[in-house]
């Protein structure tokens, strides 16, 4: 390695290490130390210059980047749209149209699923920056149009952060809602016809089908609808209990026995089930950590006043009779 | 103990050798050297403001830790958020009966950053495959080490060789 190349990998060395959360006056002594070295200085600005450049146009970058190589490859042809950026809507279809006549087929672009297996999850990094992170035991195919980003949430839970672009609106179906955003972040869980969204950052705007006026949404709110039904419910949460799932948690606020038990059922193979009258409306209000199922059951039959037997195909969950008065 | 003149002048000697070196570090934490230049200059007001100066171990540890002290000040009363996407969203877009409309800058403008925004993102593009993941990651998403390297399923220590890689590349691309 040259001297000049040996700095330059010094100097990049010093600031990703002075970009720790932590750093220590023992980094700044030994940094001020190396800046004597002769060239390390200059090579050091040279790198700190297009780091900070990075910093600042980083939505931008993230915007522009088309990071999917791989989606790409599927297809037969591309079109490279940061080629036709400069000029203007009318431009690009024009000089589209001029580059597909002599093919005439180009097809259109394909739907790709994803889907997670019971107790998985998955990041998810699509071609326009926009990032998601599914939950467990869920389905939703995505697909990138030229004039909008097309998301359907077939089943399951998944928190979006949409990367803005003003162009192509990012359009997320689930049932019969339309859910609008434009960049943002916010989580949309869909289970047993039921179907919340919950806004972390950001507006949200969901729409149902044959109503003509959206509900917006904004941070700390949630948006409850039963598939089918008209209207909508929407109420104050703690945005971040609604994502708890991200960091293996499952959060609950004087929620039903029967929805935990739902939850937890998409987490394992063995079902657990609910038997007695009462049982599905015990309330819960806590923190389950996602761990084994056995010994999540251990600690749900010590937070609440059920008991738990197993059979050969599931947990069976039971009220406990109250103390005899 | 009386504080002599000489300990502060010292002081105020050593800032002015260390006064560079003290922005290309403050440079690296605040992401702005413009930034770290004011910063560095807050500095200087509040060393020839000190009443005392007492027996100094290292004086150039107390630059530091002044400087820093300055910084999480500063860090706080900004409010800066850890990503700047938020900022950037809630400054550039707002909402006309319904829809969300980013503002933005002006054409010539566009026109003149253009091409150097195209050269950045394909350079970021041409990077090894883990290398700009974990820069994307880091960089264009603002997640911290920890983070990037939860998602990537490797460790910090990695996740900041790809880092320190990525800027070398760029830097020789783009200086």
């Amino acid at each position: 390695m040259s001297r000049s190349a040996q700095h330059l990998q010094e100097a990049a060395d010093w600031l990703a290490r002075l970009q720790r959360p932590e750093v220590e006056e023992a980094d700044w002594l030994a940094f001020d130390a190396w800046l004597g070295e002769p060239g390390a200085a200059q090579a050091y600005d040279a790198v700190q210059a297009i780091d900070e450049e990075i910093f600042q146009r980083g939505s931008a970058i993230r915007g522009e980047s088309a990071e999917p190589r791989r989606a790409a490859a599927r297809r037969t042809f591309t079109i490279d749209w940061r080629w036709l950026g400069g000029l203007g809507a009318a431009g690009a279809a024009a000089a589209v149209a001029l580059v597909i006549a002599p093919w005439g087929e180009l097809l259109p672009p394909s739907d790709t699923l994803y889907a997670t297996a019971k107790g998985e999850s998955r990041a998810i990094q699509l071609a326009d920056g926009s990032h998601i992170d599914l939950n467990t035991d869920s389905h939703l195919s995505v697909r990138l149009d030229k004039d909008a980003r097309r998301v359907t949430v077939h089943d399951g839970q998944a928190l979006f952060d949409v990367a803005h672009d003003a162009q192509r609106p990012f359009l997320i179906t689930a049932g019969d809602e339309t859910v609008r955003v434009v960049g943002t972040k916010f989580d949309v869980r869909r289970r047993d016809g039921q179907l919340t969204v919950t806004v972390l950052r950001g507006l949200v705007e969901v729409s149902t089908d044959g109503d003509d006026s959206p509900v917006r949404l904004r941070p700390g709110q949630m948006l409850e609808h039963v598939e089918g039904a008209s209207g909508v419910v929407v109420h104050a949460v703690a945005a971040e209990d609604q994502v708890g799932w991200r960091s293996g948690r499952l959060i609950y606020r004087d929620q039903p026995l029967e929805r935990i038990v739902g939850d937890m059922n998409h987490y394992f193979e063995r079902p657990l089930r609910l038997e007695g009258e009462n049982t599905a409306n015990l309330r819960f209000s806590g923190v389950l950590i996602v761990d084994g199922q056995d010994a999540m059951v251990r600690r749900l039959t010590s937070l609440m006043p059920i008991s738990a037997t197993p059979t050969d195909d599931a947990i069976v969950l039971r009220g406990r009779p109250s103390a005899p008065h | 103990m009386g504080v002599g003149d000489s300990d502060k002048a010292g002081l105020l000697g050593l800032y002015e050798e260390k006064r560079a070196n003290l922005v290309r570090f403050f440079a690296a934490r605040l992401n702005s050297r413009a930034e770290a230049e004011d910063l560095v200059q807050d500095l200087y007001i509040r060393l020839a403001g000190m009443e005392s100066v007492g027996p100094i171990d290292n004086p150039s540890a107390l630059l530091h830790r002044i400087g820093s002290n300055l910084m999480l000040d500063r860090l706080r009363s900004q409010k800066r958020a850890t990503t700047r996407d938020n900022d950037w969203r809630s400054a550039h877009t707002i909402s006309v009966a319904g829809h969300e409309i980013a503002d933005e800058p002006p054409a010539d403008e566009v026109v003149a950053s253009r091409q150097r925004l195209k050269a950045l993102v394909e350079a970021v593009e041409d990077l090894p495959e883990k290398t700009r993941q974990a820069f994307r990651l880091h960089k264009l998403e603002g997640h911290s080490h920890a983070e990037t390297a939860r998602r990537m399923g490797i460790s910090v220590s990695t996740v900041e060789k790809h880092i320190s890689a990525a800027l070398k590349t760029l830097t020789r691309r783009l200086r």
